[in-house]
């Protein structure tokens, strides 16, 4: 194999597990409340600067990530107490928290651009440096790229396990069926609900960490977007389908690496852009979802 | 309060106050500084832009993310047009607006199929890639160097067929333009196109059962978005001169929906205003600019809590979706509802061995039923058993999983809800599904919807066709208001009227469809002594123009002197066909509602 295409494949995969990480988040609290966090990529953006402010200050790197962690879940349930629920409460247009979810996101931009400078910073190296490698059938494969895959795939399978063996998943799945139903069945819905935005904001978070990781550098424009690319690996895969997103993040990362090293790096947003037209005009539904039955 | 409210929407309603401030902008420009007017202009434009947002979220309830790609497509577009191939810009323009109206169109493709957040992703995507393919494509819009040399107005490079534009003519020519597009905007807003887009706003299921596709009428609402923010973004080019792909990025998508959600959606002359402060604030104020989009980011956040309906809503009365002149028009008129017996003297409607099953439980299974013109069938039978998922079937909601529906000499299986409707099957809810903040009298004209016969273009022009016709249209609505007792609150919003109101409002928006065939799902529910006796006066008067007409309902009493035939489901099956009479006596039927031991004691 040809080390170029070898090197441009390992890439795609390692961030495409990491475009499933976000759109795990987002399937997260698509099942719950039927919406997502259109500011998603600024918490990706403000955990990875906020660990390399902690870090910065002296915090040892894994305690600094851990810190960033909890910010940004707090920061998920304020979102959805704040920006997501008000929204949905208010009668007439039921699509204000598409508005109130970015509009909190470009506030988090703003305010990291404010106080940290909108300079981009130098990511600290978590575990393995960016010349760490092993050799693989002759090729040189980066370590930080496959820690960044190891902890992708092992948090997608652990959300998975979590969703089918578990009462809490059960209960996930009553809610995203129908949540009035599951509320006088007994199910806590409002703490489920809040617990999936935690959830998916620490999803986030660490996706947040490990592109930052692959990347070398973040700045508060870092992460906006990738909800975009986010969404497409959902929305490949099926909507709220856990391995669906898997499988559609690593297309839509892989894909987009092939093209970005062989026609130009610009491309790569037009490619996740032209895979979710393909995908929503020849199966809506995604390659795991089923089709939506709508009730009147 | 809304006193105020009242008599400030009606100052800005007038047309000589319109008027007599356009003629004031234009006659009081020279006595301003360039550098002022300059600003006006792109206060001007701002309020051009903002009313795409207008059209498409607060008329039609759509989220644009990238709007700053419809604007920057307008740009380049006339920009590239003029500069580098020499046309005029009274063709650049046009052909910029064509170019975003038709990107709008085909950007919102999946409309029919997909949630309306897919629609909203897709926009804040597109926006993206706008972005960068004006920076990568140098050949065209010169890449990150931008297109320097578009004839300016600012520049005073600009000719408009042949004269020199200056700063302050061009601002002449925009505030022109601007109320030309007001002034469309509100055409819109008081016509079918404005009332369809409200409909699918708040419920797609409404608009569908009386035949408003919800897919395409989000397409056209996309479109028209894209083609006023395309014009808006076109005039920008010709006033500044230089085109960057940095003006075309998310702030200016982002700074667009502040504009028009402080504005207030819905509201023109709210949009204006708020088109005002947000060009002169950063302007003028020098920490504004610096805290800008922290500012942005908290005003999205929060405004739709503090303030859900803006500038507008505080200042002025909710829009109205019809015409005045059509209402002042249509009092002259006199119609009788016999306008609407159906065409041909009726059509039969022929169910056969519908069956619908969702996973393993069978709701209906196996159902046949004939609804004859001029007779009033009754459906029947325990809570459960299946007659509103039939109704569904019957009128598109819901894909039978076998059987037939046949009507008019086709087979109309499958078909979609609109599509149903507009064959001539119409059908009341449940639990009433009316356009909320319509008043009576806008949500009958809505059933009306299909019946009006002039074209998109007419009403957005206005002309003396489109409004004869709605007018003839409201003559109508003025006979079924009267008919169903509705006349005193016709100028009510509905969510404002008690239940039982509602029901007879719905009934009546359904007969102004003209239907063949009409469904009403438990429209006695809820009903006081005096409605019913209304209803079913209706009711049979509607039997008398020939329609046929399916009745579902739990109150034997309203049904035995209503109906011809009783047709009783249970768990799904059809148990009895008949009478009323024998239905009373029959076995089957007494041990579904009472039991079997009741049967046969």
């Amino acid at each position: 194999m040809d080390d170029f295409f070898f090197s441009l494949l390992l890439a795609g995969i390692s961030v495409g597990a990491v475009y499933a990480l976000i759109a795990l988040g987002l399937n997260l609290t698509f099942w719950t409340t039927k919406t997502m966090n259109f500011g998603q990529g600024s918490l990706m953006m403000l955990c990875a600067m906020l660990t390399v402010f902690l870090s910065s200050q002296g915090l040892a790197v894994a305690l600094a990530v851990l810190g960033s962690l909890v910010v940004v879940a707090a920061l998920g349930m304020f979102i959805e107490h704040w920006t997501v629920r008000p929204a949905l409460k208010s009668s007439g247009g039921s699509m204000g928290w598409v508005v109130s979810t970015l509009g909190f996101g470009i506030f988090l931009q703003g305010l990291a651009a404010k106080y940290f400078g909108s300079q981009a910073v130098a990511f600290p190296d978590v575990v393995f440096t960016a010349q760490d490698f092993v050799t693989v059938f002759g090729q040189y494969v980066s370590l930080q790229y496959l820690v960044v895959l190891a902890v992708a795939v092992a948090l997608i399978l652990a959300l998975e396990l979590f969703v089918r063996k578990t009462v809490w998943g059960q209960a996930v799945h009553a809610v995203s069926l129908d949540p009035e139903l599951a509320l006088v069945q007994g199910i806590p819905v409002r703490r489920l609900v809040l617990l999936s935005f935690m959830l998916s904001s620490v999803l986030a978070g660490v996706a947040g960490v490990l592109i930052a990781q692959i990347g070398g550098t973040v700045d508060p424009a870092f992460g906006f977007d990738l909800v975009l690319l986010g969404f497409v690996a959902a929305v490949l895969g099926g909507m709220g389908s856990s391995l669906g997103a898997l499988a559609g993040g690593l297309l839509v990362g892989i894909l987009s690496k092939l093209v970005g090293g062989y026609v130009s790096t610009a491309a790569e947003h037009g490619i996740a852009f032209a895979l979710l037209m393909l995908a929503l005009a020849l199966r809506p539904q995604g390659l795991f979802g089923k089709p939506e039955v709508s009730k009147a | 309060m809304n006193a105020l409210r009242s008599r400030l929407s009606a100052l800005v309603a007038d047309w000589r106050l319109q008027v007599l401030l356009v003629v004031a902008l234009l006659a009081g420009a020279p006595l301003l500084s360039p550098g002022t007017v300059q600003i006006a202009s792109f206060v001007l434009i701002a309020a051009i832009f903002a009313q795409s947002i207008n059209l498409l979220t607060g008329l039609a309830g759509q989220i644009s993310l990238g709007h700053a790609g419809f604007f920057g497509i307008g740009a380049y577009c006339t920009g590239v047009l003029v500069k580098t191939h020499g046309l005029d810009m009274t063709l650049g323009v046009p052909l910029a607006v064509l170019l975003a109206g038709l990107t709008g169109w085909l950007l919102s493709f999946p409309a029919n199929r997909v949630r309306d957040v897919y629609l909203a992703m897709m926009t804040l995507g597109f926006g993206m890639v706008f972005f960068e393919v004006v920076r990568e494509w140098n050949g065209v819009t010169g890449g990150t160097m931008g297109l320097p040399g578009v004839p300016s107005a600012a520049l005073r490079t600009l000719t408009i067929l042949g004269m020199k534009v200056d700063g302050l003519r061009y601002f002449q020519l925009v505030l022109l333009v601007t109320a030309g597009v007001m002034l469309l905007v509100r055409n819109l807003t008081q016509s079918r196109i404005g009332r369809a887009f409200y409909a699918i706003h708040v419920s797609e299921i409404a608009a569908g059962s009386i035949g408003i596709p919800a897919g395409a009428t989000k397409q056209l609402a996309y479109a028209l978005s894209g083609a006023v923010a395309g014009l808006a973004g076109a005039l920008y080019a010709h006033l500044v001169g230089y085109l960057g792909p940095e003006s075309f990025a998310l702030p200016r998508s982002i700074e667009v929906l502040v504009i028009a959600i402080v504005g207030g959606l819905g509201s023109i002359a709210g949009q204006v205003l708020s088109a005002t402060l947000f060009t002169f604030l950063p302007e003028r104020l020098q920490v504004f600019a610096e805290w800008q989009f922290i500012a942005y980011g908290l005003i999205l956040t929060f405004s739709l809590m503090v303030l859900p309906k803006g500038i507008g809503g505080l200042l002025f009365l909710p829009p109205r979706f019809i015409r005045p002149g059509a209402l002042a028009r249509a009092a002259t008129l006199r119609a009788d509802v016999a306008a609407l017996r159906p065409i041909a003297g009726g059509t039969a409607l022929e169910a056969e061995g519908i069956t619908m099953r969702f996973g393993g439980l069978v709701a209906v299974d196996n159902v046949s039923l004939r609804l004859e013109p001029g007779r009033i069938t009754a459906l029947v039978g325990p809570n459960g058993s299946g007659k509103s998922t039939f109704v569904n079937v019957v009128t598109g909601i819901y894909k039978p999983s076998a059987g037939q529906v046949r009507f008019a000499g086709r087979d109309i299986t499958g078909l979609a809800d609109h599509q149903v409707a507009a064959a001539g099957v119409v059908r009341t809810f449940q639990d009433p599904r009316l356009v909320p903040h319509f008043t009576v009298r806008e949500n009958l004209l809505l059933g009306a919807h299909g019946q009006l016969r002039h074209n998109g273009i007419a009403a957005v022009l206005a002309l003396p066709g489109a409004t004869a016709d709605e007018a003839a249209k409201l003559a109508l609505v003025e006979a079924v208001l009267a008919l169903a007792d509705l006349t005193e609150v016709a100028d009510r919003p509905i969510d404002t009227l008690p239940y039982g109101t509602r029901r007879m409002a719905e009934v009546g928006r359904a007969l102004l469809a003209r239907p063949q065939v009409i469904l009403l799902d438990e429209p006695a529910a809820g009903l006081s002594e005096a409605e019913m006796e209304r209803l079913s006066q209706l009711i049979r008067d509607m039997k008398a123009m020939g329609l046929a007409i399916l009745l579902i309902d739990h109150h034997m009493d309203f049904l035995a002197e209503l109906v011809d035939d009783v047709v009783v489901l249970d768990s799904g099956r059809m148990i009895y066909r008949g009478d009323i009479a024998g239905m009373r006596g029959d076995p089957q039927v007494i041990a579904a509602y009472l039991g079997d031991e009741a049967a046969h004691a």
